[in-house]
């Protein structure tokens, strides 16, 4: 995913890879694979929100695709019988689909209007698992999901994916495959198309964009990714369990909002950013976990105060500082 | 309803052919409200048709229609023989017409030349996995759209500015900006919501030579809504005046300034016509 013409890019994304693939070698506890691994699942998550916003529109239903496709590669590896490898897009597929019919009516909508549509249907997702008992186990969750299936490399000794390191690895591909997808996405004639009608949607119909069409069609791509990410959560945890204050719970659609704007909107890397170290930041302060919300709230009214570009500006921020202090 | 005054057609009218865009008996509602009410009109190949009357005729509303941003109550568009009511604004511009909003609307926050390759969009010829997996197809396509948006600024006179952010531009910059966009979509009908409001006496003329340009060098056939009346008389083949919704004249701009009932209803108060 290096970006043409800039070498310094090329290389911190080679040796953040390179850092990547290393770090389980100095990690003596399975403990941060573990926060590693959940780091690597909510940057999938900030990508995909953030590829949406850029038609303008502000999904918060990010929690419900999860479960949807959490559950959806669960039971079909569960009860089908299919392939875990299988399920696991299959998982982000279904949830592409009812974004797309459910994108038709709801894209109609603008705005917070647009946000509140989501954020209510992503909630109904997760209803629906506490209470359909006989497929999703309800409040006992559903349990005993099964690892991806070893795969077997002639000469070397099948990989399996029931240990945390394998399975870290298999979520940094995940991440860095979906993020080069996105990445792409965004720079092309599609990702900018996107960011047009964003700007003035009536000027964009008027040029022969078919901007519902657009719109719908980011609207399917995130909650595809999102959809991945809540399928290696459940192979991932092995036990899914759909109450408010879980992982499918409304609360983590607003903590990706929260990545976005405090990683920065505005660059690819920016809800990346955020998500790194919003994920981590409260694993060191581990006693204050409770207050993490009022604590991530009160960071984000600085950020919008301070820093509205977030993090991922901040380098820019200091060289023209930088500039400015010097007198050029 | 209003009675109609009747003008006498003009000798020859009928040699005309039958007309490009043709509007019939066309109804918006709003609530209660008759914003358009059984507007019936022609506009012909290579013609500037004016779209006068008091503020809230419904000028607006037609021309909303007519681009599909609106859908109408009532009536049907005929455009090129074939039916185009209650078509979304994106089918619109692949029908080939284009428009001028009455605001300058614009992307801002791209620059000059980005703003007319946008326009381009429908001509772009490269799909959702074209632009995905790039070739060197899409390159030279991407060479061609930057010649052809060259050509378009050429014409309205922005070659030099293609680099500024649109939003830097002055009023009457971004205003031919905006028409600059409509071109690109390479439309053979122009809708002309208010192009010259705000422009200072020698931006109204830089636009007036244009939107003539665009009729006698281009063909393209054009709808303008405007109030500076001395423009309207100037550029216009035809005129339909409209009040409360519903067309009250229809002719030549001599007819339509020497007829008694859009004196009344409009021109009457206007000092500078007489």
């Amino acid at each position: 995913m290096s970006s043409r013409g800039n070498p310094i890019n090329t290389v911190v994304i080679l040796v953040f890879i390179l850092f990547l693939l290393l770090v389980p070698a100095f990690l003596k506890s399975n403990y941060w694979l573990h926060v590693l691994s959940i780091v690597g699942i909510n940057v999938i998550l900030a990508a995909s929100v953030h590829t949406i916003w850029c038609t303008g529109e502000l999904s918060l239903g990010t929690a419900g695709f999860m479960a949807m496709g959490g559950y959806g590669s669960a039971l079909l590896a569960m009860r089908a019988g299919i392939s875990v490898w299988a399920a696991m897009p299959l998982g982000g597929l279904l949830c592409a689909i009812v974004a797309v019919a459910l994108g038709y009516p709801f894209m109609r909508a603008k705005g917070i209007y647009f946000s509140i549509l989501t954020l209510l249907t992503g909630e109904i997702f997760r209803l629906t698992a506490w209470y359909y008992r006989s497929l999703t186990g309800g409040p006992v969750g559903l349990s005993h999901i099964p690892s991806p299936e070893p795969i077997n490399i002639p000469g070397i000794a099948p990989i399996t994916f029931d240990s945390k390191i394998t399975y870290y690895y298999l979520i940094v591909v995940a991440a860095l495959l979906s993020l080069f997808v996105l990445f792409r996405l965004q720079r092309s004639q599609v990702g900018f198309t996107w960011r047009i009608i964003r700007e003035r949607d009536n000027l964009a119909a008027s040029v022969g964009i078919n901007v519902l069409w657009y719109k719908i069609s980011a609207f399917a791509i995130g909650c595809f990714f999102a959809g991945i990410a809540g399928a290696l959560f459940a192979h991932f945890m092995h036990l899914l369990a759909a109450d408010a204050s879980g992982k499918f719970g409304m609360f983590t659609s607003i903590y990706i909002l929260i990545y976005m704007v405090v990683g920065g909107e505005k660059k690819f890397a920016g809800p990346i950013i955020g998500a790194v170290s919003l994920t981590l930041l409260p694993e060191v302060f581990r006693p204050m976990q409770e207050y993490r919300p009022i604590i991530f709230g009160a960071l984000v009214i600085f950020m919008i105060f301070f820093m509205p570009q977030g993090i991922v500006d901040i380098p820019h921020s200091v060289l023209s500082w930088g500039r400015k202090m010097v007198g050029r | 309803m209003l009675a109609k005054t009747p003008i006498k057609e003009v000798k020859g009218m009928d040699m005309r052919g039958t007309p490009v865009l043709q509007v019939v008996d066309l109804t918006k509602y709003f609530g209660g409200l008759g914003a358009v009410v059984d507007l019936d009109l022609n506009v012909h190949q290579g013609e500037i048709s004016g779209l006068i009357g008091p503020n809230g005729a419904g000028k607006t509303t037609v021309l909303n229609m007519i681009a599909g941003t609106l859908s109408p109550t009532n009536g049907s568009l005929i455009f090129k023989g074939e039916d185009i009511t209650n078509l979304p604004p994106h089918r619109m511009a692949k029908k080939g017409i284009a428009r001028v909003f009455q605001s300058n609307t614009l992307f801002g926050n791209v620059s000059v030349i980005t703003n007319v390759r946008v326009g381009l969009h429908l001509h772009t010829n490269i799909g959702f996995w074209g632009a995905f997996l790039a070739s060197s197809y899409t390159h030279n396509r991407e060479k061609l759209l930057h010649e052809e948006a060259m050509e378009i600024l050429g014409f309205v006179g922005l070659s030099d500015q293609r680099d500024q952010l649109a939003i830097n531009l002055p009023h009457g910059s971004q205003r031919t900006l905006c028409l600059a966009v409509a071109m690109a979509v390479k439309p053979s009908l122009l809708l002309l919501d208010e192009p010259l409001t705000g422009m200072n006496a020698e931006e109204v003329n830089v636009m007036i030579s244009l939107i003539k340009a665009l009729r006698d060098e281009r063909g393209i056939t054009s709808i303008i809504v405007e109030h500076n009346m001395r423009a309207v008389m100037g550029l216009c083949n035809r005129i339909a005046v409209l009040n409360y919704g519903s067309k009250i004249a229809e002719g030549t701009p001599t007819e339509i300034s020497e007829n008694s009932a859009v004196i009344e209803a409009y021109l009457g108060t206007e000092q500078d016509v007489a």
